[in-house]
């Protein structure tokens, strides 16, 4: 059984969990629309500026990216500006997931505009709506209940993947739970972490579906 | 003056000549028919008009403006973003498989064009929105999304969207085709209703019996051309044209 000491540890892992989860699912929406709209934008620049960014993020390990961000972002800030840039672990994990999350998500958003048919931008614009007046009220509104299931299972991804961050000394809910089984000698701590993984995967999941199911009540006849 | 003038258009996809210079003119009022066979170019005709095709030659005008001047697939004359943008509301679609926005209720679907586009006042957006759902017969549906109404009442609402933009000129591409046969006579009704009550119409249609009794003027079109045009008696009793006596053999 854990102390309290050790409870209080493990809450606040699981917090720094929580938060570069929310924060980095929070941002790749935002961003994921745009680079998306990018992707599917009639101007050729844009198009290749977003489709290079997805190529960048998807194609190279997320742990990389993480060393990136936290190594080589302060070297090349000594070597331009000559002067020391003390970089917080914490905020390198909300820029590294963000980044990563928005190129997963612009695909699937991306996947989720094409999913609508043509005839409802037509419609929009027979009504004299602009593109974007379209985008906003017509197309982008119908791919909530699409978008739901994949960004979910992105979502859990996610969660998972910020245990990457006890790499660049951040103690989050893995990492706090390795400190412990290291100085005990005792493996059975990763149980708590495992425990609370899946307390929150499934968590997601349920979310998910129900949110699922409400988003697609106007499709039902 | 005319509501729509469509002048020496051309259009191509690539190499494919879809419509090879047709001339044509439409008055206040007036009701015309486009009839002819599939891929003849009557779809791509309509959406030229309100410029979801861009043509490839040729002039087209709303209410005497000019509204694409284009040679070669390429813009003749600038037409100031806004006037044309004013000239496009006063064209409305009605398209073969409604397209209405499924996430919306029919009242929403008839009150988003106005509220976006126009900005309009909620209450009044929302009771000419009520009138025009009465007039098409749907005012008893309006909480409802689309997903449950059969395409006949789909047909209609999608009629009262288009109409919410108070449009000078209303194009309809094959309004009952997608339509069970049982379905396909209320939409008609509506259609006839907005024809009597002087609303200007240019109508892709197979409903010959429709166009004989609506239609002020009926226009033949094949592979791309206006093969022949005139008074609903004459071009659908008695054409002239081989390719229209064929056609309307096939179809009757
Ligand atoms: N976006 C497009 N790209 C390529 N070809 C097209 C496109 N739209 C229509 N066409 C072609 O143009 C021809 C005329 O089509 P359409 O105007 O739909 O005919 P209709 O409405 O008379 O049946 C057809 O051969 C069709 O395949
Ligand atoms: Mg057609």
């Amino acid at each position: 059984m854990l102390t309290s000491a050790q409870w209080t540890a493990v809450w606040d892992g699981t917090l720094i969990t929580l938060e570069i989860t929310a924060f980095a699912i929070v941002v790749g929406c935002l961003l994921g629309v745009v680079l998306a709209l990018g992707r599917l934008s009639k101007h050729r620049i844009l198009r290749a500026l977003s489709w290079f960014y997805i190529w960048f993020f998807r194609g190279t390990p997320l742990l990389l990216q993480l060393f990136m961000v936290y190594y080589a972002i302060p070297i090349i800030y000594l070597e331009s500006t000559g002067s020391q840039l003390n970089i917080d672990p914490m905020v390198c994990a909300f820029i590294t997931f963000s980044l990563n999350t928005t190129a997963y998500l612009a695909e699937i958003i991306r996947a989720g505009i094409e999913s609508i048919p043509g005839g409802q931008m037509e419609a929009a614009k027979a009504i004299g709506m602009t593109y974007g007046q379209a985008m906003r009220k017509i197309i982008i509104p119908q791919t909530y209940k699409r978008l739901i299931a994949p960004v979910g299972n992105e979502l859990v991804m996610l969660l998972k993947d910020t245990s990457l961050v006890s790499s660049i000394a951040l103690s989050d809910l893995l990492r706090t739970t390795k400190t412990m089984a290291n100085a005990s000698g005792n493996w059975l701590y990763y149980l708590y972490a495992a425990a609370i993984y899946l307390f929150l995967t499934t968590l997601l999941q349920l979310g998910t579906d129900r949110l699922e199911i409400k988003l697609g009540a106007y499709e039902k006849r | 003056m005319s509501m729509v003038k469509v002048e020496d258009v051309h259009k191509q996809f690539g190499d494919l000549q879809v419509l090879k210079g047709i001339n044509f003119e439409v008055n206040p009022k007036e009701v015309v028919c486009i009839i002819g066979p599939s891929g003849s170019g009557k779809s791509t005709m309509l959406r030229c008009i309100n410029r979801l095709e861009r043509i490839t030659s040729g002039k087209i005008y709303v209410e005497d403006e000019l509204t694409e001047n284009r040679m070669n697939g390429k813009t003749v004359e600038k037409i100031d973003p806004q006037k044309l943008a004013n000239l496009c509301l006063d064209i409305g679609m009605v398209f073969q498989n409604f397209n209405l926005f499924p996430h919306l209720t029919v009242l929403e679907n008839v009150t988003i064009g106005p509220t976006v586009v126009k900005k309009e006042n909620a209450k009044i957006t929302e009771e000419h929105a009520m009138e025009l759902l009465e007039k098409v017969g749907m005012a008893d549906r309006k909480d409802e999304y689309p997903a449950r109404l059969s395409g006949g009442q789909q047909q209609r609402v999608a009629i009262a969207r288009a109409l919410a933009m108070n449009p000078k000129v209303m194009l309809f591409d094959e309004p009952t085709s997608a339509l069970d046969p049982e379905l396909v006579g209320e939409v008609l009704q509506t259609m006839k209703e907005l024809a009597q009550e002087g609303m200007t119409m240019i109508i892709v249609t197979h409903e010959i019996g429709f166009a004989r009794e609506v239609a002020d003027r009926v226009i033949f079109m094949d592979d791309g051309v206006i093969c022949e045009e005139g008074r609903p008696q004459d071009i659908l009793l008695n054409p002239k044209e081989d390719r229209t006596k064929e056609f309307l053999n096939k179809i009757l």
